[in-house]
């Protein structure tokens, strides 16, 4: 089994962060969506850890552990957010909050 | 001089009002309230004491050592050393550096000599009086502690003014006064005309204080240096009295040179309201009394004279500027009293009458007499302060009405108020042997050494100020008893007499005493130097006679400025003494002229009008001679004048009031041109306000049209984009706004990538 080289970690990254995006485009679930964003955030952690492999340093690393820790916060704020949405209108749909355009 | 204690602790003088001001200032809303004018009491108090502690000090100080170092030292050679010498009566100060810029450089720094000393006698003592006088005038008013925080504010800048080493420091106090003046004029600021005459002061002081800016540049740009005098000579008063100094400037700074003494002159016209820009005295009068007796008074106003006498040998080295000082102030004097003739409101009258009696320093001063000018200053302060504080005695008793035509016959109410208005009328108008019977003919004595005419302007004046002063004090003291009716805010325990008139409104004032020592107190002191304050430049050898003169001698302002005047106006004349010689020499033969006053414009000075003492010993005993006789006429003369007017306002306004009707019946115009005060803020509002008004909305149409168009026009676009998208992309669907970022992500990566 020959090794894995750098494109095929950048595939799984790159599959990951469509997954999300299309997710993201296609469902109006808010709780999908925002797994969506949490999806490609990994896809680029993938892509972040796979190139520090390639070059030997920790830069990336220690980026994913910056992007870990935000999505974490991020997340908590967000799904608080999302339960507050939930109560205000009875439903998860994103299209429910339409008049919130400017 | 170091020796001197308050010397050692003069930065106290203007320290300590200052702190009482924040003390009072801070602490007076809340905690001090009616007990909010012992902290300003206390600091000014402390002042004067120090005040008068240097006056004494210094003129214990031997007068004979080292004097005349500065002009008649023959022996010393060319003047170059000996103008850096700045006697034994003058000292620099200087404390810290306040403002370091390149070149300009200015210290926070004093410079005491005489003249300092007796202007902040004059400041700190007088002012000391009316703080007392004002606890029991202001008693009960709501700003209290606001009204004692700006008067000690006052006294801090004024002595900063008085004492200041640089024309910065000065222009401190001079703004510093303005501002004061300012917040007292509106200190009842919820009367409209009260913060209009506020408002007009600080604006028409705002003009004069702009030509005495670029006058501090000036200076600046020809001497390098905004010092009056500095122990090694560098002072811009020295240098200008160097040998050679204005033909060792180059054109540009020839022209600003001789610009400097009308550009510092525009400042003095606005702070003394000389003639152009006199119109927000009168009606700065809508302060509190004491603050009229104060700043519009005794005091600020005074700081022009100071200023002018200070930079003495440069407004002394310009005969063209002192030409137009002498002509404004002699305008002045005779304006301001021609329209006190006409006016009803007590301090309207007096207010026209200071006006005049500034016009009259100025033309001491013109007339190169500045002793005189400081002597007039001083006594003019004390009667003044008088007449001010006894008018807002009147006030009070009168229930706040200061028209004379609603009162009558007060004497019965206020016994004491009158004889110590009458003393202060009697000083004004300068009855023989009051102190302004001295300092006046000491003017007029000058000017009729530079010009007869503008000596009998003066002389006429006179006689004015002799018949409005006594107008006023027997339409108001004498005469059948009549007490105003409220007007208003009056005091409630006269209310249920307003009806009668005479006797029962008198009866209604045992139960409240209108005349309270610590009112009274003051003007008792105040009349005292009314009366007496003549002796200090005693003009005859049987008492020790100009006293004041010869301590003000000492200072270099007056030496130099002797010293420059002579300069001056020995080349003007033509019978100029062609001695080519040292100037020092020049000076001193130039005085033993016979023909001294047959020179057309200003003769040959007597040195005694800047107390040269030891150069008058120069002069041939019979210019001595004509001198004195010259005084002696002089005195009578004006002696006469005022005690006919004096008689002539007795004869009007007391025996029998219905003459002076018919005699202004006679010439009804003039009484419509006084009345009115000449129209001057009318011509002014037609000519300046009315003009500026119409400028001013056409810059408004201006700005609103073109430039607001074009802004808006340029805003507009946004505006639109926004509106648009707002109807295509901004929908609100979270997915179409996720959709079009990755569009537009697509774009820039196709872009970069490209």
């Amino acid at each position: 089994m020959t090794d894995l080289a750098l494109q095929h970690y950048l595939a799984v990254g790159a599959i990951l962060f469509t997954i999300g995006l299309i997710g993201f485009l296609c469902r109006r679930n808010l709780i999908v969506m925002f797994l969506c964003t949490e999806l490609m955030f990994q896809g680029v952690a993938v892509n972040l850890v796979a190139f520090a492999k390639f070059w030997g340093n920790l830069n990336g690393q220690a980026f994913v552990i910056f992007i870990l820790v935000i999505a974490a916060a991020e997340a908590s704020l967000a799904l608080g957010l999302i339960v507050l949405l939930f109560r205000q209108r009875g439903t998860l749909d994103a299209e429910a909050w339409r008049e919130l355009k400017g | 001089m170091q020796d001197l204690l308050p010397i050692q602790f003069s930065y106290l003088i203007p320290l300590l009002p200052l702190l009482g001001a924040m003390v009072a200032g801070f602490f007076g809303a809340r905690w001090l309230k009616q007990k909010s004018h012992w902290p300003i009491w206390l600091g000014v108090g402390a002042s004067a004491v120090l005040s008068v502690w240097l006056l004494v000090g210094m003129l214990g100080l031997s007068p004979d050592a080292g004097f005349g170092s500065m002009v008649v030292d023959e022996s010393a050679g060319p003047r170059a050393g000996s103008v850096s010498s700045l006697g034994h009566l003058a000292i620099v100060q200087e404390w810290f550096t306040w403002i370091q810029a390149g070149d300009f450089n200015v210290s926070a720094g004093f410079f005491v000599d005489p003249l300092t000393a007796v202007m902040l006698c004059v400041v700190c003592g007088i002012g000391f009086l009316i703080t007392v006088f004002a606890a029991g005038y202001m008693h009960g008013e709501a700003g209290y502690w606001r009204f004692f925080a700006y008067l000690g504010l006052f006294i801090f800048m004024m002595t900063c003014l008085v004492m200041g080493n640089n024309l910065i420091m000065l222009y401190l106090g001079w703004e510093g006064v303005g501002l004061c003046s300012y917040l007292l004029v509106g200190y009842y600021y919820d009367r409209p005309e009260a913060r209009d005459a506020a408002t007009k002061a600080f604006i028409v002081n705002r003009i004069g204080d702009f030509g005495f800016a670029i006058g501090i540049l000036l200076v600046f740009s020809v001497f390098g240096t905004v010092n009056f005098f500095a122990a090694d000579g560098s002072g811009f008063l020295q240098q200008l009295m160097q040998p050679g100094f204005y033909a060792g400037l180059n054109d540009s700074q020839k022209f600003a040179f001789d610009a400097i003494p009308f550009c510092l002159m525009l400042g003095a016209f606005g702070k003394s309201a000389q003639f152009p820009l006199y119109v927000w005295l009168p009606d700065a009068m809508a302060g509190p009394t004491p603050v009229s007796a104060l700043i519009h008074a005794a005091t600020m106003v005074t700081a022009g004279v100071y200023m002018i006498v200070r930079c003495g040998p440069l407004f002394y080295s310009s005969p063209a500027a002192l030409l137009t000082i002498g002509i404004v102030g002699a305008l002045t004097a005779v304006l301001g009293a021609t329209i006190a003739l006409r006016q009803y409101d007590l301090k309207k009258v007096f207010a026209y009458s200071t006006v005049s009696q500034l016009g009259f320093m100025f033309v001491a001063v013109a007339a190169v007499a500045p002793v005189a000018a400081v002597f007039h200053l001083v006594t003019h302060a004390f009667f003044k302060a008088l007449l001010f504080l006894g008018s807002g005695v009147v006030m009070h008793a009168c229930n706040d009405v200061l028209d004379m035509r609603q009162m009558s016959g007060l004497k019965r109410h206020l016994p004491k108020t009158r004889w110590l208005m009458a003393i202060g009328c009697a000083a004004l108008a300068g009855l023989p042997l009051m102190s302004g019977f001295f300092s006046k003919d000491e003017i007029i004595a000058g000017a009729w050494h530079s010009d007869v005419i503008l000596a009998c302007v003066m002389l006429f004046t006179a006689f004015l100020t002799a018949y409005y002063a006594f107008r006023l004090y027997y339409r108001v003291f004498q005469g059948t008893p009549l007490i105003p009716r409220a007007a208003g805010a009056g005091h409630a325990d006269l209310s249920g007499h307003e009806d009668h008139p005479g006797h029962a409104a008198h009866d209604a004032h045992g139960s409240h005493n209108h005349e309270p020592w610590i009112m009274i107190g003051p003007l008792v002191i105040l009349a005292a130097g009314a009366i007496f304050a003549g002796l200090l430049n005693f003009p005859f050898k049987i008492l020790p006679a100009h006293q004041l003169g010869n301590f003000l001698g000492e200072s270099p302002s007056l030496k130099l400025g002797y010293a420059a005047a002579s300069q001056a106006f020995s080349h003007e004349a033509p019978d100029a003494h062609s001695n080519g010689n040292s100037s020092a020499t020049s000076v001193a033969a130039s005085t033993d002229e016979s023909a001294a006053f047959e020179t057309p414009i200003i003769g040959h000075i007597p040195p005694l009008q800047f107390g040269q003492h030891r150069l008058q010993a120069l002069r041939s005993s019979d210019q001595k001679e004509h001198d004195d006789m010259l005084h002696m006429y002089l005195m009578i003369g004006s002696g006469a004048i005022a005690v006919f007017g004096w008689f002539l306002a007795r004869t009007f306004h007391w025996k029998n009031r219905s003459p002076v009707d018919q005699t202004s019946a006679v010439a009804p115009g003039v009484v419509r041109v006084l009345e009115n005060k000449y129209w001057v803020d009318e011509i002014y509002d037609a000519l300046i306000v009315k003009p500026l008004r119409w400028l001013a909305g056409a810059f408004y149409g201006f700005d609103r049209l073109v430039v607001d168009g074009v802004v808006g026009l340029i805003s507009f676009v946004p505006q639109f984009a926004g509106f648009a998208m707002k109807f295509t992309t901004q929908r609100g669907h979270l997915q179409g706004y996720a959709a079009s970022m990755l569009l537009a992500l697509v774009v820039i990566l196709w872009i970069v990538l490209m």
